[in-house]
């Protein structure tokens, strides 16, 4: 499409000064990732001064040494990665066959199973009776309190039901009549007919995962156990307020502030590394999410 | 044998009853079409054969054995579904050996068994094929194979063609009775269709309201409606149908309506029938058209005639009802340019009962 | 005939018979709700109680509204109250327009690739974790080594500790959220767009409509009844405040902007110890924040079933 020379000077003028606003939007969202690279590449000296703009300054990659020689950096960052692969999974492992059991019309008490999900995402009993219910259940401190606390989301599953019942009855029908019990049929028609739908969930889980820090910094105290997202709010937020410390860490090479961003890219890159998948799916998943309730 | 057995089947939905009870024994080999409009209770008494619906009161029997509580995989029965449901993620020969593999039948016999299906249907070409890949046509036939390969006692349709255009549909049509022919295997077929299940069927079910309104071959459904709903379900275009009431005339009972009279057929029935309102029903293709008024000839005003070929239809209004006629054009287009009325064979008048709509006993119409 | 009341019973062994597998696989969910959900909101009476660690929840004695009385006169709950609500207000305000006008700034864009890459841009941050999103917060509004004060520098502006300014955190809160997640909102409204027939544009075009026109007589109607459904939504979780955020950006100095009622139950509740306490004000919360939800739900509902035609 788009041939400009159909316009008239009016609609010319207006795409154009359009796409300079949305440029300019567009950087402005862009910028402070780009910032924040080029702070971790500067030095410590430049960047205390505040002399980093947009490309580093006096460039180094001290910082990143700093961060990668850091034990705990490594000891979080495979927390992280434990329970964002082992959190994806159970999750799938719970939402996908409650969600096409809640899909299935010959379901006794569909409406109330449904409810029940449903009300979880009107009604939560909020911080404390949860935080207590986990302490009650001896899952604090632990990876599986991690894994399986969070593993199931109202919201998950009712877009995957609502994808499961926009498939037509009749392949369940025709399965059964081919002989499949109800894990075939899910396991060998539905699951396959699915895919988008399940990477969509499976993304969301990844990326909740991955940046799960609120209830990880809550329940979890043993430092061996901590993932990134924790250990991030200890280096980034705790310690930016100790401008002691700052002052200690500050040599010409490195600085609390380039530290900080070499950390934050560091922990960025999974997710831009995944994200061209999660443009791919998240779209769709949002607009079937929001087809009903 | 392998027929199958109804006998005051029952479905309900809560305390909605759908299916009121329904009485039909399908013989081996048989293929038997269950007919009428949408809601009439056909597919939901299929289901119910085929075991995904559950079965509210009444016994099922297929093969002698009493199936209602068993699940469909072990009905023995197969199902060809509206929509074909092929699986999208597999390719053809995948979706016709699903339900072998299902079974954990050997590779050897899924093989073996998908190829043959595969040349029995013409299908060959197109194994390695995705079911997006296929003509509407094909598809068809993959969902027929996909029942076929299990070589099950019993087939079920599921409105399989309704989904095609006008001509694949007929050509289809055939090759659903070829094979039916060749395999032998008992059928039950649902469609709302009365041209498919006028050439399809061995006896024909005609349902309303989740009731059975009659069941007999298609061409005694078609000439002796035991009711106005079966004589106006059946045959295209549908039935005349005229408010009428019957007198004694010279050579026995008549039909008066407007200042006319029409002579019915000389049986105790109609004779005792004097007196009553009735309704004739008039088949379109039943009428001689004439030029001439009078001579006993009912006048139909005519608005509009289409000719088709070989034959017209001719539009009219009969006491202010339509009115449509079926003719031969070949050598009698002459006649229909200045027609005017017809005459009629009076046993080929059905007389129904004004009040409950059921046919005067007795009448009888030779094939 | 069919279906004497006596055999209900067996129809309903009948069917698990069948379908057993069926609850098999809604079973594990239905007991991961009940034992992490619904076993919590039997916990929530602690709200009513003199709970103790080693009475247990059942065990505490009940103390009726005490917590209550206690929470509505305390000046701390009263103004993270106040905040929340200032803050969604002002969130709604100033956050809720910007996806409605990226939606259809986006769809005034001519050029595809561009158009795909700002999306990819724009889009990003909403999948960004809160902490790395305080960090470069924090990062960027140093006094000393923050961008916005190297900028504030080059017009001779001293160097502001924004973080310790009262009057700043909620600007810095709402823009940070802005800029965090008015991209991917407008997803929404981009569906919506693409909803609309190209017929009407077109014969907008034969019509000789320019595109300006076109934008507020074809485009903003299509997408109105879109744009209504989210402010009901958007009104309807005024008390869901990303108090993730909060946490992370606050300090002591501007609680008493920044300070909302989640952060105030984490404080007194997980930070000090005072369950109890804390568990009312989270009832207090969650109720308030349930009948919003269900009427903006019910209102919602009702306005998309009147405007689909």
């Amino acid at each position: 499409m788009a041939n400009m020379n159909l316009y008239s000077r009016g609609d010319k003028l207006f795409v154009i000064v359009n796409m300079i606003l949305l440029g300019i939007f567009t950087i402005s969202t862009l910028y402070p990732f780009i910032y924040i690279a080029a702070m971790s590449m500067s030095t410590g000296f430049e960047a205390r001064a505040g002399n980093v703009v947009l490309t580093p300054v006096g460039f180094t990659l001290e910082a990143y040494k700093q961060v990668l020689s850091e034990a705990q950096f490594w000891i979080s960052y495979k927390n992280t990665f434990i329970y964002t692969i082992f959190g994806t999974l159970t999750s799938l492992a719970f939402i996908i066959p409650g969600a096409y059991a809640l899909s299935r019309p010959q379901l006794y008490g569909r409406r109330f199973w449904n409810l029940m999900v449903a009300f979880t995402m009107w009604f939560n009993a909020g911080l404390i009776p949860f935080f207590l219910n986990m302490r009650d259940l001896g899952l604090l401190d632990s990876y599986i309190g991690i894994i399986i606390g969070f593993a199931v989301n109202g919201f998950n599953i009712i877009l995957l039901r609502n994808f499961f019942e926009a498939i037509p009855q009749s392949f369940e029908e025709a399965a059964r009549m081919d002989g499949a019990n109800e894990f075939q049929v899910l396991w060998k028609v539905y699951m396959p007919l699915s895919k988008p739908a399940i990477a969509t969930v499976a993304l969301f889980c990844i990326v909740s995962r991955w940046n799960g820090f609120f209830w990880a910094m809550v329940l979890l105290q043993d430092e061996d156990k901590i993932p990134l997202q924790v250990y991030l709010r200890h280096v980034i937020v705790e310690l930016s307020d100790d401008e002691e410390f700052a002052n200690s860490l500050l040599t010409s090479a490195y600085s609390f502030e380039t530290v900080s961003a070499a950390i934050i890219v560091c922990s960025i890159i999974p997710i831009l590394l995944i994200y061209p998948f999660l443009q791919k799916y998240f779209s769709k998943g949002i607009l079937l999410g929001g087809v009903k309730e | 044998m392998s027929g199958v057995s109804l006998q005051q089947l029952v479905k309900s939905y809560g305390a909605v009853q759908v299916v009121h009870g329904i009485d039909l024994d399908v013989q081996e080999k048989e293929f038997v079409v269950l007919v009428g409009p949408s809601g009439c209770g056909k597919s939901t008494t299929l289901r119910m054969i085929a075991g995904l619906e559950e079965i509210s009161g009444g016994e099922l029997t297929i093969d002698g054995r009493r199936v209602n509580r068993v699940a469909p995989k072990d009905r023995d029965v197969a199902m060809v579904f509206q929509n074909y449901a092929l699986y999208p993620h597999l390719n053809v020969a995948d979706n016709i050996a699903f339900g072998l593999r299902i079974r954990k039948e050997s590779k050897e016999v899924i093989a073996s068994s998908v190829e043959e299906v595969g040349e029995i249907l013409g299908l060959t070409p197109y194994l390695e094929r995705r079911p997006a890949d296929l003509s509407g046509g094909q598809r068809q036939r993959v969902a027929m194979g996909r029942a076929i390969v299990r070589r099950p006692k019993v087939f079920l349709f599921d409105e399989p063609l309704s989904n095609l255009d006008a001509k694949l549909r007929t050509q289809m049509r055939a090759e659903i009775k070829r094979l039916h022919k060749r395999l032998g295997v008992t059928s039950i077929y649902v469609t709302h269709d009365q041209v498919e299940a006028m050439t399809l069927a061995d006896r024909i079910v005609v349902m309303h309201d989740g009731r059975i309104e009659q069941i007999g071959t298609p061409m005694e459904l078609f000439l002796n409606p035991v009711n106005t709903f079966v004589a106006g379900f059946l045959g295209s275009p549908p039935m005349n149908m005229v408010k009428a009431r019957v007198a004694s005339g010279a050579n026995g009972p008549v039909a008066e309506f407007n200042d006319y009279t029409l002579p019915l057929a000389n049986i105790a029935s109609l004779q005792n029938a004097v007196g009553t309102d009735v309704i004739l029903g008039i088949r379109p293709e039943f009428v001689n058209v004439t030029r001439t008024p009078g001579n006993g000839a009912v006048p139909v005003d005519v608005d509009l005639i289409e000719t088709l070929g070989s034959e017209a239809l001719i539009h009219g209004t009969l006491l202010n009802e339509p009115f449509v006629i079926r003719t031969e054009t070949v050598g009698q287009m002459d006649v229909l340019d200045g027609i005017s009325g017809f005459t009629i064979d009076p046993d080929l008048i059905r007389v129904f009962d004004a009040e409950t709509g059921l046919a005067l006993p007795g009448q009888v119409t030779k094939q | 005939m069919s279906a004497p009341s006596d055999s209900r019973v067996a129809r309903i062994v009948d069917h698990l018979k069948r379908e057993w597998q069926l609850y098999a696989m809604l079973l594990p969910t239905i007991i991961w709700l009940i034992v992490f959900l619904y076993k919590p909101m039997y916990g929530l009476q602690i709200a009513f109680k003199d709970y103790s660690i080693f009475r247990g929840v059942a065990g505490s004695p009940w103390i009726g509204f005490e917590h209550f009385d206690s929470l509505f006169n305390n000046d701390q709950f009263l103004r993270a109250l106040r905040n929340t609500i200032i803050m969604s207000v002002y969130g709604l305000l100033f956050g809720f327009p910007v996806p409605i006008l990226l939606a259809l700034m986006f769809n005034e864009v001519l050029n595809q690739t561009f158009k795909k890459s700002a999306q990819t841009i724009v889009y990003l941050p909403h999948f960004i974790s809160s902490v790395i999103i305080a960090g470069i917060v924090i990062t960027s509004f140093s006094p000393s080594a923050g961008i916005v004060n190297t900028i504030l520098g080059w017009f001779g502006i001293d160097s502001i500790y924004f973080l310790t300014k009262p009057e700043w955190f909620r600007p810095i809160f709402i823009g940070t959220g802005i800029w965090q997640e008015a991209g991917f909102q407008s997803i929404v409204y981009l569906a919506a767009i693409a909803g609309v027939s190209p017929t009407l544009y077109e014969s907008a075009v034969v019509d000789g409509a320019s595109r300006w026109q076109m934008m507020w007589k074809i485009t903003i109607p299509s997408i109105m009844a879109t744009v209504i459904i989210m402010l009901i939504i958007r009104i309807g979780n005024i008390l869901e405040i990303s108090f993730e955020m909060i946490i992370l950006l606050y300090q002591p100095a501007t609680y008493e902007t920044a300070d909302v009622v989640n952060t105030f139950i984490y404080r007194q509740g997980l930070q000090g110890g005072q369950y109890d306490f804390a568990a009312a004000a989270g009832l207090f919360n969650a109720i308030v924040a349930f009948v919003l939800v269900i009427t903006a739900n019910t209102i919602s509902k009702r306005y998309s079933r009147t405007s689909l035609w």
